[in-house]
C-alpha cells in the first residue's frame, strides 16, 4: 500500500472517461487516495473539449463509447501534450485494438474487467517513469 | 482422441484379428469426446461463475458490458453442456433444454430490468425474505430479515406486501387509478394471503397498532425511497380502524380516516360481544387496501414502472426506543472523530441518552450523555428516580437507560447491517414491554457533504503488516480478535465479532461466517464455497494466505483488509473509519445489486445429493445446477458404461506393467501415458495425475504387509453367490480392471478378489473442480464381516474428510473443495487402502478389529491429515487441524 507523496512526488493530473458511471465511480477514489487529481468524464465528447483546455499527465480511457471513441480520445491526448500518457481500457480487447492502441502511443491496454491494484501498479510506473526511477521490469 | 484409439487398434501388441470384435470406433470417439468435451465445458463455465463471483467481491473493476458478456458465454456454454450430456446418454436428459431455457429468459430480463419476472408473491413475510426478493422489497428489509441469520438484536415481525400484490390489491378500484380490470383472481388470492399474514402477526402482538411503510425500490441512484408511512390503530370493540399518516410525501389517505366494518354479529346469532379476531383482521386489511389504491394512484402518477411495497409491522407500545447511526454525523451530539452513535430515550418522549461506542469488537463504550430523569421517572427495571438519594444524586435520576449488554447488542447488530448494506445507516430500534429489544427500520444514513466522497486515507505508516498474500475473497476492513477454528467447532462458542482463522476453506465453517467480522484461511480459493458465503454476508475474507494460523495466534487483535489480502496488528483505525471505501463496490452501486440478482440464478448449487429424488433436469434450478447435474450424469454413464455399453466392452487396450497379481487396463483420452512409454506402460510411465497417485498407495510395500486372511468354510460359502455372478461376468470384464485416464483424469472400475470399487477423479488447475469419487461393495466373508470392513473403509474416509455413506457393505464417498495436494494424498491412501482391505473382510472378526486396523493405517497412510484431539471434536477447541 503506496501512497502518491511517498518520495514527496508531485501528483498526476488523471483524466478519466468512461461511459459508464460505475468505473468513473471507483476508479477516483482509487487515484485520490494515491494523492492525485482527478477529473472524471462519461461524455467522450467532454473529455476530448477538456483535453484541449487543459493537460493531463495520464489519460485513461474507455474505447468503446458514443460520439468520440477511445482512439480518437488516444489521438486527442497526444496532440495536446504528447508526453501524456494514456490508458486504454476495454470490454472488448482484441489483438488489433490493442496493437492498434499501442501503435498509436498508449502506454498500456487493460481489458475489462480488471483489477483495482493492476490499473493502480499501471499509474505507478507512469510516476515512475515520471521520476527517472527505474519501472518494475527494469529493475 | 480419434488418432489416439486408432492407435490402440493398431498396436503391435493388439490381440489376434478374431479374437475380439471389431471396435466400434466411432461410437467410442463419441462417447469419450462428448464426456470430454463436458469436462472441459464445465471447467470454463465454473471459470466464468468465479469470476463473476469475484467481481461481486469487490476485486474487479467492470461495468454493464461485462456482465452481458458473462451471461452470453455462460449460458451457451451450459446449453453446450447439456446437448453434449444428451449425445453422451442417448438423449436421456432431454428436459435440461426447458430448464436451461428458463433460466436463461429470466438471466435476460434481469438484464433488461424487469424485475418483476423474477418472483410473483404477493405477500411475503419478513422471514421469508432473502437477497433475491431484493428487487422487489429492497436491500433494507432484505438486510433486516438476514438479522434472523445473526447473534444480536432481531428484526420486528413482519410481512411486504409486494408490487404485484399492491397492484391486485388496487384492481377492484375504478378503472382511472390504473388498475387491470382483469385481476379478479388475483386478487382475492392476495387478500386471502394479506388476511392469513395478518391473522398471524395479530395472533402474535394482540391489541398493537400496526405501521405500514410504502417504499419505491430500484431506482438506480436511490435504490430505496420512502413514499409515506401510516399508523393503523384498530378499536376492536367500535369495530373500526384509524389511519394515520405518520409521514408522507403524497397524499396516501385522507387525514385520519376512518374505516368502520359493520357490525353483522347479531344477524349471525352470535352473543359473543368481546372484540372479534376475525373483525379486527378485516379492518386492518381494509386499511393496507385502503393504501394500497393510493399507492396504485401513485405509481400509475409517476410511472407505470414503479416498484413500490409496502411494510406491515406491528407498532406496541414501546418502552424505549431510539435510533443507531453507523458512523457519527455532523448533528450528532458527540462529535468524536469515530464510532457509533446510540439514541436512546422513553417512548413518551422524554430527554435520552446518547452514547458513542467503539465500531469494532468488543464495541466498548468511549463516551456518553446521560439526560437527568424527572422526579419519579420508573427506569426499565421499575426503580424510580428520585432526588432522596442521600449524598449519591447520580445514582438514581442520573442512571443509564441501557445497560452496557445491551448498548454493545446494539452496536454489533448495527455494524452487521451496515456491512450487509453496504453503506452507513440510521437504524431505529424499540424496547417492548416484553423485554425484548427489536431493530425496526433502517435506511441510509446522511453523510455531511464532503465526508462522503473524501477518500479514506492510505494505511498509517506506524501500521505493523502480520501478514499478507493470498486471494481476496470479499473487500472491506474488519477488525476483533483472532479466533482458530476448524469444522469442529461448535459456532455458538465463536464470539461474535472475531475473526475466523482456519486452515482450510471448509463448507462446515459457514455458521461461524455469521458471527465473525472477518476470515482467514490457510486452504481454499476465492472460488470456493465459503468465499461465496463470505460475498453473500459482504464479510471481509482472504483465502489461501500462508501459515495465517501461525501468524496469527489466537486472541491477538488485528484488522483485516479483505480487498488488500494484508493483515494488521491491531484495530487500524485509518482503516476501519470507512466500512466501505468510496472506490468499494457495494449495494448501493446498481451493477452490484444487477451482478447479485444474475448469480442468484448462475451460481448457487442446489442439487448436491445424487441419491435425492430431486437430482433430475427438472430440479436444475440455476446454470450450476445443470452442470453439476449434467457433470454427474456423465460420470455415472461412464463408472457403468461397462454394464451398460457391452458393444464396448471388447475394447483393446493396454496393460499396464503393474509388478503385482492384478491386471489393471488403460483407456487414454489424452495425456494418461507419457509418449516414450512402453506397450505395457510402466506405473512410473503414467502421466495421470491422479492415477499415477493412486498407484503409489497402492504399490506401498506396506500396504500389502498385512496378515493372511484366514478362511472359514462360513466365510467360502459365503461367498459363493458372488463368485458364481463374477464368473457369470463377460469373459471379457472378468479380472481386467479399466481405468480410462487423462492427464487430469482417472475413472478405475476395481475388482480385486471379491470386491468392487470405481475410483472417479480429477485434479485440474481449477480446484474448485478438482474431486475424488470412491464407491467400494463386495467381499467373500460373510455379512456382518463385510459390513465391519465397510465401516473401516469409512472410517479411514471420514479420517480424510470424506463425505462419506454407508449401507450395508457398500461405501461412497466424495471429497470435494479440498487443496490439490491433500486430493492427491487422498488418491495415495486409497491406493493403500485398496490393497491393504483386498481381503481383510475375512479378518473383521469383532468390532475392535476396526478401530485397530485404522490405527495401523492412519500411522502409515494417513500421515498428511492430522486427527483432531478428540476433544477438540466434542468441545470446538481452538486448535486448528
Amino acid at each position: 500500500m503506496t501512497t502518491a507523496t511517498d518520495g514527496a512526488a508531485a501528483p498526476l493530473r488523471i483524466l478519466i472517461l468512461d461511459d459508464e458511471p460505475i468505473v468513473c465511480k471507483r476508479l477516483k477514489p482509487a487515484f485520490q487516495k494515491m494523492g492525485h487529481e482527478v477529473e472524471t468524464f462519461t461524455d467522450s465528447n467532454a473529455a476530448l473539449a477538456r483535453l484541449r483546455e487543459a493537460r493531463f499527465d495520464v489519460v485513461v480511457t474507455d474505447l468503446k463509447m458514443e460520439g468520440a471513441d477511445g482512439m480518437q480520445i488516444l489521438n486527442g491526448a497526444k496532440d495536446s501534450a504528447a508526453d501524456t500518457q494514456v490508458i486504454v481500457i476495454t470490454g472488448f480487447a482484441t489483438l488489433e485494438t490493442a496493437k492498434e492502441s499501442y501503435r498509436k502511443g498508449a502506454f498500456d491496454f487493460i481489458a475489462k474487467p480488471f483489477k483495482l491494484r493492476d490499473i493502480l501498479d499501471c499509474v505507478k510506473r507512469i510516476e515512475d517513469k515520471r521520476r527517472g526511477l527505474p519501472t518494475e521490469a527494469e529493475r | 482422441m480419434f488418432a489416439a484409439i486408432r492407435r490402440w487398434a493398431g498396436r503391435p501388441t493388439a490381440p489376434q484379428e478374431g479374437e475380439r470384435p471389431q471396435i466400434d470406433l466411432w461410437r467410442l470417439h463419441a462417447l469419450f469426446n462428448n464426456f470430454k468435451r463436458i469436462l472441459t465445458l464445465n471447467n470454463a463455465v465454473l471459470e466464468e461463475m468465479a469470476k463473476m463471483e469475484r467481481a461481486l467481491g469487490g476485486e474487479y473493476i467492470f461495468d454493464r458490458a461485462f456482465l452481458e458478456s458473462s451471461v452470453s458465454t455462460i449460458a451457451n456454454r451450459v446449453h453446450h453442456v447439456a446437448y453434449s450430456l444428451n449425445a453422451l446418454t442417448a438423449n436421456r436428459h432431454v428436459p435440461l433444454y426447458d430448464r436451461y431455457q428458463e433460466i436463461r429468459t429470466l438471466l435476460d430480463d434481469i438484464l433488461a430490468n424487469n424485475v418483476h419476472a423474477l418472483a410473483d408473491e404477493a405477500v411475503l413475510p419478513l422471514d421469508a425474505i432473502g437477497w433475491e426478493h431484493e428487487p422487489l422489497v429492497g436491500m433494507d428489509l432484505v438486510c433486516l430479515a438476514e438479522l434472523r441469520n445473526h447473534p444480536g438484536i432481531a428484526p420486528v415481525d413482519g410481512f411486504v406486501v409486494t408490487a404485484e400484490g399492491l397492484r391486485a390489491l388496487a384492481g377492484n378500484v375504478p378503472p382511472s387509478s390504473g388498475a387491470r380490470a382483469d385481476d379478479g383472481q388475483r386478487a382475492g388470492e392476495t387478500r386471502a394471503a394479506l388476511t392469513d399474514h395478518l391473522r398471524n402477526l395479530t395472533k402474535r402482538c394482540a391489541g398493537a397498532a400496526l405501521t405500514a411503510t410504502l417504499t419505491l425500490v430500484g431506482e438506480d441512484e436511490q435504490p430505496l425511497r420512502e413514499i409515506g408511512c401510516c399508523r393503523i390503530d384498530v378499536d376492536g370493540e367500535r369495530r373500526e380502524a384509524l389511519i394515520a399518516t405518520l409521514r408522507s410525501e403524497v397524499p396516501l389517505v385522507p387525514a385520519n380516516s376512518r374505516i368502520v366494518l359493520a357490525d353483522d354479529r347479531q344477524s349471525s346469532g352470535n352473543a359473543v360481544q368481546e372484540p372479534e379476531a376475525g373483525a379486527v383482521v378485516a379492518l386492518l386489511a381494509h386499511a393496507l387496501e385502503q393504501i394500497a389504491h393510493a399507492a396504485a394512484i401513485h405509481a400509475t402518477d409517476q410511472s407505470g414502472l414503479a416498484n413500490l411495497c409496502l411494510f406491515v409491522c406491528p407498532q406496541p407500545e414501546a418502552l424505549l426506543k431510539g435510533t443507531i447511526h453507523t458512523r457519527v454525523g455532523s448533528n450528532d451530539a458527540l462529535a468524536a472523530t469515530d464510532g457509533l452513535v446510540v439514541d436512546a430515550g422513553p417512548a413518551a418522549g422524554a430527554a435520552g441518552d446518547t452514547y458513542l461506542l467503539r465500531r469494532t469488537h468488543p464495541f466498548s463504550l468511549l463516551q456518553s450523555r446521560i439526560a437527568p430523569r424527572p422526579n419519579g421517572h420508573r427506569f426499565a427495571d421499575q426503580r424510580r428516580a428520585s432526588d432522596a438519594a442521600g449524598d449519591q444524586p447520580h445514582l438514581s435520576r442520573g442512571s443509564a437507560l441501557l445497560a452496557p449488554g445491551l448498548l454493545q447488542a446494539l452496536a454489533k447488530t448495527a455494524m452487521l447491517l451496515e456491512r450487509l448494506f453496504g453503506a452507513p445507516l440510521d437504524i431505529h430500534w424499540q424496547l417492548w414491554a416484553d423485554g425484548a429489544c427489536r431493530i425496526v427500520r433502517l435506511r441510509p444514513l446522511a453523510i455531511a457533504a464532503g465526508a462522503e466522497s473524501a477518500p479514506a486515507a492510505g494505511r498509517p505508516p506506524e501500521a505493523v503488516i502480520l501478514c499478507q498474500g493470498g486471494q481476496s475473497g470479499q473487500a472491506g476492513v474488519g477488525a476483533g480478535p483472532v479466533v482458530h477454528v476448524n469444522e469442529a467447532t461448535d459456532p455458538e462458542t465463536f464470539p461474535p465479532g472475531a475473526v475466523a482463522v482456519a486452515r482450510t476453506a471448509s463448507p462446515d465453517l459457514t455458521p461461524i461466517l455469521h458471527r465473525a467480522a472477518a476470515l482467514v484461511t490457510e486452504f481454499g480459493s476465492a472460488a470456493g464455497h465459503l468465499a461465496t458465503v463470505a460475498r453473500e454476508l459482504r464479510l471481509p475474507a482472504i483465502f489461501g494466505l500462508p501459515t495465517a494460523l501461525a501468524l496469527l495466534p489466537p486472541g491477538t487483535e488485528v484488522t483485516v483488509d479483505g480487498g488488500e489480502a494484508t493483515v494488521y496488528a491491531g484495530a487500524v483505525a485509518e482503516l476501519l473509519r470507512y466500512g466501505a471505501q468510496p472506490m468499494d463496490l457495494t449495494p448501493q452501486d446498481r451493477e452490484y445489486r444487477m451482478l447479485r440478482r444474475l448469480l442468484r440464478f448462475i451460481q448457487p448449487l442446489n442439487l448436491v445429493n445424487p441419491e435425492a429424488p430431486d437430482f433430475s433436469a427438472e430440479g436444475c434450478r440455476t446454470f450450476h445446477d445443470i452442470i453439476h447435474f449434467c457433470h454427474e450424469m456423465a460420470v455415472d454413464e461412464l463408472a457403468h458404461f461397462q454394464e451398460r455399453r457391452h458393444e464396448l466392452g471388447a475394447l483393446c487396450i493396454r496393460p499396464l506393467a503393474l509388478g503385482l497379481p492384478m491386471d489393471i487396463r488403460l483407456l487414454d483420452i489424452g495425456g494418461g501415458i507419457q509418449p516414450q512409454a512402453a506397450p505395457n506402460p510402466l506405473p512410473e510411465q503414467i502421466g495421470s495425475l491422479p492415477l499415477a497417485a493412486f498407484l503409489r498407495g497402492l504399490l506401498a510395500p506396506q500396504a500389502w504387509d498385512t496378515a493372511a486372511p484366514s478362511l472359514g468354510m462360513r466365510d467360502i460359502l459365503a461367498g459363493m453367490p458372488r463368485s458364481v455372478g463374477l464368473l457369470a461376468a463377460p469373459a471379457d470384464t472378468l479380472g481386467a480392471n479399466l481405468a480410462i485416464i487423462g492427464a487430469e483424469y482417472l475413472n478405475l472400475s476395481l475388482r480385486m478378489g471379491y470386491h468392487f470399487s470405481v475410483i472417479d477423479a480429477y485434479l485440474g488447475e481449477d480446484s474448485s473442480r478438482n474431486f475424488v469419487y470412491f464407491r467400494f461393495a463386495g467381499g467373500f466373508a460373510d455379512q456382518e464381516r463385510r459390513n465391519r470392513r465397510a465401516r473401516f473403509i469409512a472410517r479411514v474416509l471420514a479420517a480424510m474428510e470424506f463425505k462419506t455413506t454407508i449401507k450395508g457393505d457398500l461405501v461412497t464417498a466424495r471429497l470435494k473443495l479440498a487443496d490439490a495436494a491433500i486430493l492427491q494424498e487422498a488418491l495415495v491412501a486409497l491406493g493403500a487402502l485398496t490393497a491393504s482391505t483386498r481381503q481383510q473382510d475375512t479378518n473383521m472378526r469383532s468390532e475392535a478389529d476396526i478401530e485397530d486396523r485404522f490405527a495401523d493405517f492412519a500411522a502409515t497412510f494417513l500421515t498428511a491429515f492430522r486427527q483432531p484431539h478428540p476433544a477438540a471434536r466434542a468441545g470446538g477447541g481452538d486448535e486448528a487441524r
